[in-house]
């Protein structure tokens, strides 16, 4: 099962004739994708690898019903390609861009919470739901990470994601639905905003939160766990647990200031809720099984 | 990137918010004019980007011309690495207010933080009294509205002239927040004089480093980096923090790096750098080894996990960088991800450790750690 979109979900790509975006096209293709329509200005009336090619994407809406776009534009353009997209009543957007700047990104997730409408990203590798279909830059040819299962995982990073979601696949489980977030400020969705769909989703088992030093985003997890409105197993894996208080440690968010952010109130508020927290990739497995049993 | 104090300071008084009045020395004989030139009894701060300068001693007050120039050779001489004082008219206080606008990641919404208390302890505060600090919020596309201000500084207490002045300073600072797409911009604190008027006693401006390209105003120099391997990386591109211990990372992706660092700590071992030379930087192995070797640690650990950035094309960037760099230390691999068959391969032909677990390869880092040191 897959929460977000399945293989029936008609995509469109924004981006799609660039290098990267004709060959991560490719790749969702395979990996099961609906992919209905691309969109790149200027290249309108052409066609990628057999997909028509559109100015814009409410051509791709009109003609083929897209209701979600994949975007592959460089960040500072991600604004306006977001923009494009929600204007044209896209409710679902994956957008994979590192660096987008941190004005814009407020912009855009203002915009697409008036619109009822999901941006997921930037700085991230997208969504997968492996054996059902994926949108974003995920290859399909390491099986002992994409595997396809019934535990859901929301993630900050990419690397660590293949490091925790090895371990998940080792101790016997699979994937539902993985959605990067992204490692950046302000992502346009955050884990709390996903845990509602992992609860609402048969198809989901246990949540595993790939997260990190700084903002507020597993402690939000905690807290909707705390109301009752996440009862599934939750086992989170937070890097940072050792990082000096104010050094940023990679990516744009992983940072902590002003009095939050910092890893060990992360656990806390995790753990408090009901939460499994492990302190290293390996036990993230360990933690599972204890929750789930060994059964599934 | 954050400015210097007087940096922050020049664009604040564009901005039209009033700040005492400096001038920048870059020696005690520099001070010692300046001095002259805003008139005694003066400040001396240090221009250095980390914070808590006042109980480090970096900012002192000065009688005269010649404490002045005392004072800025002292501040020089100190570890800290400074090279630029601001020396500053003195102002008189009445009140110290803290005031800060940042981006708030939930509401999308920049966020105005004033404490009417000052802010020497704001973190801290945050954390045990976060009720004094009052909170206003500012939708981007409307910008700063009349009744959000109303609001914050009805709940402040200021007298009538402070809080229309108040009321001026948060529009300004917000209009510089937004045009220079600050991270944060704080004065920490507004002084409040005892003739009523607000003063900026202090000037914090950090731009976001997305937004870098539009904002050419200001550029990265040796200045902001801690040391100079820390500026030679960020120069060739490659994500890298400086520590102390005798660890070199050379991983891939920052969310895996910083589990490493986790890692090697929980194991009792110390991390001489982090270091990232994944994502667009994998082909740059030689680079980021030659970072690595100038740190004086006693073992390289290389982790990786990549998609994109295979696993056969590290490697292979590992294996020749060692051929030119000769490394005199051991190195650990543990290099994963697409290809990594023809990885592993390779990396054992050339006579490298190869691990495949990340957990192990930590250990046996600390190990060759120790071993150094016992030796």
């Amino acid at each position: 099962m897959s929460i977000l979109f399945d293989n029936k979900t008609p995509v469109v790509v924004q981006g799609v004739t660039g290098k990267e975006g004709s060959y991560w096209t490719r790749h969702m293709r395979d990996l099961g994708t609906n992919v209905v329509a691309g969109v790149t200005p200027g290249k309108g009336g052409g066609e990628q690898d057999g997909i028509p090619v559109y100015d814009h994407a409410a051509e791709a809406v009109e003609r083929h019903g897209a209701q979600a776009s994949m975007i592959f534009v460089p960040p500072r353009f991600t604004k306006n390609a977001v923009f494009e997209a929600l204007d044209a009543g896209i409710k679902l957007i994956v957008t994979i861009a590192d660096g987008i700047p941190l004005h814009e990104m407020a912009e855009i997730r203002t915009r697409a919470r008036s619109n009822g409408a999901m941006v997921i990203g930037g700085n991230t590798s997208g969504v997968i739901s492996p054996g059902v279909a994926m949108m974003g830059c995920f290859p399909y040819w390491i099986g002992r990470v994409y595997k396809e299962g019934r535990v859901g995982v929301m993630t900050r990073s990419g690397s660590l994601t293949n490091e925790v979601t090895s371990m998940v696949v080792a101790a016997g489980y699979g994937v539902s639905t993985l959605a990067g977030v992204g490692g950046d400020s302000i992502p346009g969705t955050r884990f709390a905003e996903l845990l509602p769909l992992y609860e609402a989703d048969p198809g989901t088992d246990a949540v595993v939160i790939i997260g990190e030093l700084g903002g507020t985003m597993e402690e939000e997890a905690a807290e909707l766990m705390r109301k009752g409105a996440f009862t599934k197993p939750l086992v989170a894996f937070l890097g940072g647990r050792t990082a000096p208080a104010g050094v940023r440690m990679g990516h744009a968010g992983a940072i902590a200031t002003g009095g939050k952010g910092s890893v060990k109130d992360k656990i806390e508020a995790l753990e408090s809720a009901g939460a499994l927290v492990a302190d290293r990739p390996s036990r993230v497995g360990v933690l599972l099984r204890q929750a789930l049993g060994a059964g599934q | 990137m954050k400015l210097f104090e007087y940096q922050a300071k020049e664009v604040f008084a564009e901005q039209g918010i009033t700040v005492p009045r400096g001038v920048v020395a870059d020696s005690p004989e520099a001070a010692r004019q300046a001095a002259r030139d805003v008139g005694v009894p003066c400040m001396v701060k240090a221009q250095l980007l980390r914070g808590g300068r006042g109980k480090l001693g970096l900012v002192k007050r000065a009688a005269t011309a010649d404490e002045a120039a005392r004072l800025t050779a002292d501040i020089m001489a100190s570890s800290y690495g400074v090279r630029k004082v601001l020396v500053e008219a003195c102002a008189h206080i009445a009140q110290e207010v803290y005031l800060s606008i940042s981006m708030e990641p939930v509401s999308a919404k920049a966020m105005v933080m004033l404490c009417p208390s000052g802010g020497v302890e704001i973190e801290e505060l945050a954390r045990t009294a976060p009720e004094k600090i009052l909170k206003g919020y500012i939708a981007l596309e409307e910008g700063v509205s009349g009744r959000m201000l109303d609001k914050l500084l009805g709940a402040a207490g200021f007298s009538a002239p402070v809080e229309a002045q108040m009321r001026t300073l948060i529009e300004r600072l917000y209009q510089t927040f937004r045009q220079y797409d600050a991270e944060l911009a704080e004065i920490n604190p507004v002084f409040v004089t005892p003739e009523e008027t607000v003063v900026a006693g202090d000037g914090k401006l950090i731009i976001d480093d997305n937004s870098m390209f539009r904002q050419p105003r200001f550029e990265k120099t040796r200045e902001h980096y801690a040391s100079d391997m820390e500026f030679e990386a960020a120069k060739q591109g490659i994500p890298y923090i400086q520590f102390d211990g005798d660890i070199s990372l050379m991983c891939a992706g920052a969310g895996l790096t910083t589990a490493v660092y986790d890692l090697i700590n929980y194991e009792g071992g110390k991390v001489a750098n982090y270091l990232e030379f994944g994502g667009p930087h994998y082909t740059k192995a030689e680079t980021a080894m030659r970072i690595c070797l100038e740190n004086r640690s006693s073992v390289i650990l290389i982790v990786t996990f990549g998609t994109i950035a295979r696993a056969d094309v590290i490697a292979e960037g590992v294996i020749k960088a060692c051929e030119k760099l000769r490394p005199d230390r051991p190195l650990v691999t543990c290099i994963r991800g697409t290809n990594e068959e023809e990885a592993h391969a390779a990396l054992k032909a050339a006579g490298l450790e190869c691990l495949t677990d990340t957990e192990e390869a930590v250990r046996r880092a600390v190990a060759y750690a120790k071993e150094a040191k016992s030796r």
